[in-house]
């Protein structure tokens, strides 16, 4: 098992209709995932990959007790196909939709925290328990079972590290994409607690970048948890003032954000911090004796 | 977005937010007749949006047409931060008696605070940073504007009442307004000016847009890019940046972009770019995406480093293949992929004769492609 894609899990997969979520439903579930239905509106009454299509979450959730949600919905209308399913009661919110805009992305997050749900995104490829089931787009050839927790926020990096982490035999509990924007649904330190009490994963790998502040956080929960903590930052030479993709990436003047200051964050935690994805192994070793 | 000056006071004046008397002009003449029309003397202020326009001696005050018209034909034209001057704002002088600094951010912890100081202007960074205690803040609820009578006693912290502080709340408030109505991400009024005629005057508007929602707000988008190949990007739809390094960069995501800066310079090369292709890669983006990294004078080799979630890897390479055929000579090239469909990925890569790395260590690319660069 593992935290949030785990045994009990009954997931629908909103804009089950379009080109990207009829693709990638279909390859959930040939990795296992345990899909229930799929909501598009419009579309109810329909079939897609031997799913019921609903017009609305509310009847996915009344007909099969849908819990979790993965979100396959442009940007223009995400917001409320997210409001939708807080409001439908749905515990687990995974939004993969990428530009959402930003003042979206804080009405999301505050209903979700007010209803006590959790969304994880946007701008995400999602989340994976190799072996169990994934509510995203990550390539299940990339990742293995195993003990280690990765929360990230860059997707490809994601991948680049559960790679590493295979060759030296440290498969993965869950991989986390908390989302790559400034503003996102769900903290890295709130991850971490959840890892922290994972009875599943021994170890953490926490993937972060130039801009915010999520790191800095991170590393100040990172002093109350019990399980080791290794960091690998992107974006030591990137140039200050360009948002570097990511609308978050950018550092300001004055060494705000930079891979410099976050790195001293986790160093003072006690967090070894990876030059390269590949020396991820080598410090996990380190640090857990295996 | 960032706005200019002028675009962020054309949204004040739309919600009320009193804004000095002024025009925009584009040529030193313009500049001259905009003078005149404000009685003979005005402030000319250069338009680029981004800050320290001041201590750069891009605004200055002239007392008559003449001068206005030398100072315009300096101003235009210059450069600062990356910009270049295409427009000026002439404006009353004003009579300042005090400078306010209000602003709306949406924060580094994804909240949106209002900033209010008593002392604003030019020195507001130093204020905020060794007397903490004048700059006081004000947590937003982003799903509910805060009624405007919440606002006075907020802002009265900073000592003011009576008819300024009265004035003060309701520019607060159509502040906050229009914070929501238009997607912004940043507000910023310094300095927020009281006149000694008593009007309450922005001095400045740094307002910032978000580009995920221009689509909404109709925006005319007006940036003026200095350079032909990040808007060359924008159209392809890709993210990029020009850099002064000999090795381009095509990634699917912008982490992995940033390790792979970070990994070419280890290997003692920097990149010419940053460059991430987001979610949306076709044959066609490839295709252009590699011709514009191509086309920077100073590249000598590309590395493109892709892994396939939800992006089709192998209609990219096919793009990476038609791209490459077309030039020559052939440069130096190696592509990284993994992910959905890598096989038929690297098939396609090998039958275009472009090597193929499957490692998933990027590092192994970049010695690759160094390799390559050198054996040329």
């Amino acid at each position: 098992m593992s935290i949030f894609v785990k045994e009990g899990l009954k997931a629908v997969v909103s804009g089950i209709t379009g080109r990207i979520g009829s693709v990638q439903a279909r390859w959930m579930l040939d990795y296992g995932t345990d899909l229930v239905a799929g909501v598009t509106p419009g579309r109810g009454g329909e079939e897609i990959c031997g799913l019921p299509v609903y017009d609305d979450v509310y009847e996915a959730v009344e007909k099969h007790g849908a819990n979790a949600a993965v979100l396959f919905v442009s940007a223009l209308f995400l917001r409320d196909a997210v409001l939708e399913a807080v409001d439908a009661g749905v515990e687990l919110i995974v939004a993969i939709t990428e530009h959402v805009p930003v003042h979206d992305v804080l009405k999301m997050k505050r209903q979700a925290e007010i209803a006590g749900a959790w969304l994880i995104g946007p701008n995400t490829p999602g989340i994976i328990s190799p072996g169990i089931g994934k509510l995203g787009i990550m390539p299940g050839n990339l990742f293995k079972p195993g003990r280690i927790g990765i929360i990230s926020r860059s997707g490809t990096l994601s991948y680049e590290i559960a790679g590493v982490l295979n060759e030296a035999g440290f498969g993965q509990s869950t991989m986390v994409g908390m989302g790559g924007d400034p503003v996102v649904g769900t903290s890295m330190a709130k991850i971490l607690s959840e890892f922290e009490a994972d009875e599943h994963t021994d170890a953490v790998v926490v993937i972060g970048e130039i801009g915010g502040s999520a790191e800095e956080e991170a590393a100040s929960y990172v002093r109350e948890m019990t399980k080791p903590v290794v960091a690998y930052l992107a974006g030591r030479t990137a140039p200050t003032g360009r948002r570097m993709g990511h609308a978050g990436a950018i550092t300001g003047k004055g060494g705000f954000g930079t891979v410099e200051s976050k790195a001293a964050a986790f160093k003072s935690a006690g967090t070894p911090v990876a030059g390269r994805p590949s020396e991820v192994p080598g410090l996990l070793q380190a640090l857990t004796g295996k | 977005m960032k706005l200019q000056e002028y675009q962020g006071k054309q949204l004040f004046r739309e919600y009320g937010i009193p804004v000095p008397e002024g025009k925009v002009a584009a040529t030193a003449q313009e500049a001259a007749g905009a003078v005149k029309v404000l009685g003979g003397s005005a402030a000319v202020k250069a338009q680029v949006p981004v800050g320290g326009r001041g201590k750069a001696g891009l605004i200055k005050l002239v007392d008559s047409e003449a001068e206005a018209g030398t100072v315009a034909g300096s101003l235009l034209g210059a450069h600062h931060e990356g910009f270049t001057v295409m427009k000026l704002l002439v404006e009353e002088k004003m009579e300042i008696d005090m400078e306010l600094f209000l602003s709306l951010v949406v924060d580094g912890r994804g909240k949106i605070v209002m900033l209010f100081s008593p002392s604003g202007g030019m020195e507001i960074e130093t204020v905020a940073e060794l007397e903490p205690e004048k700059m006081f803040s004000l947590e937003i609820d982003p799903c509910a504007l805060p009624p405007l009578y919440r606002l006075r006693p907020f802002l009265r912290q900073g000592g003011l009442r009576g008819k300024i502080l009265n004035e003060l709340a309701n520019v607060a408030f159509k502040l906050l307004k229009m914070f929501f109505d238009k997607d912004l991400l940043v507000a910023e009024i310094n300095p927020l000016a009281v006149l000694s005629d008593g009007r309450v005057v922005a001095g400045d508007a740094k307002v910032e847009m978000d580009d995920n929602a221009l689509y909404r707000q109709q925006w005319q988008e007006t940036q003026e890019f200095d350079n032909p190949l990040e808007m060359e990007a924008r159209n392809i739809g890709v993210t990029y940046y020009r850099l002064e390094g000999d090795i381009g960069i095509i990634a699917s995501g912008a982490g992995l972009a940033m390790c792979t800066m970070d990994l070419l310079a280890e290997a003692g090369h920097n990149p010419a770019n940053f460059l991430e292709t987001g979610g949306g890669i076709t044959e066609e983006l490839m295709y252009r995406a590699v011709k514009l990294v191509c086309s920077h004078e100073k590249v000598r080799g590309l590395l493109v480093n892709l892994y396939g979630g939800v992006n089709p890897i192998e209609k990219g390479a096919a793009g990476i293949v038609r791209a490459i055929n077309e030039m020559s000579p052939r440069p130096p090239l190696v592509v990284k992929a993994l992910g959905n469909k890598q096989e038929e990925c690297w098939r396609v890569l090998e039958e275009g004769g472009i090597p193929v790395v499957s490692s998933v260590r990027t590092e192994v690319a970049a010695r690759r492609l160094v390799e390559l660069m050198d054996g040329n």
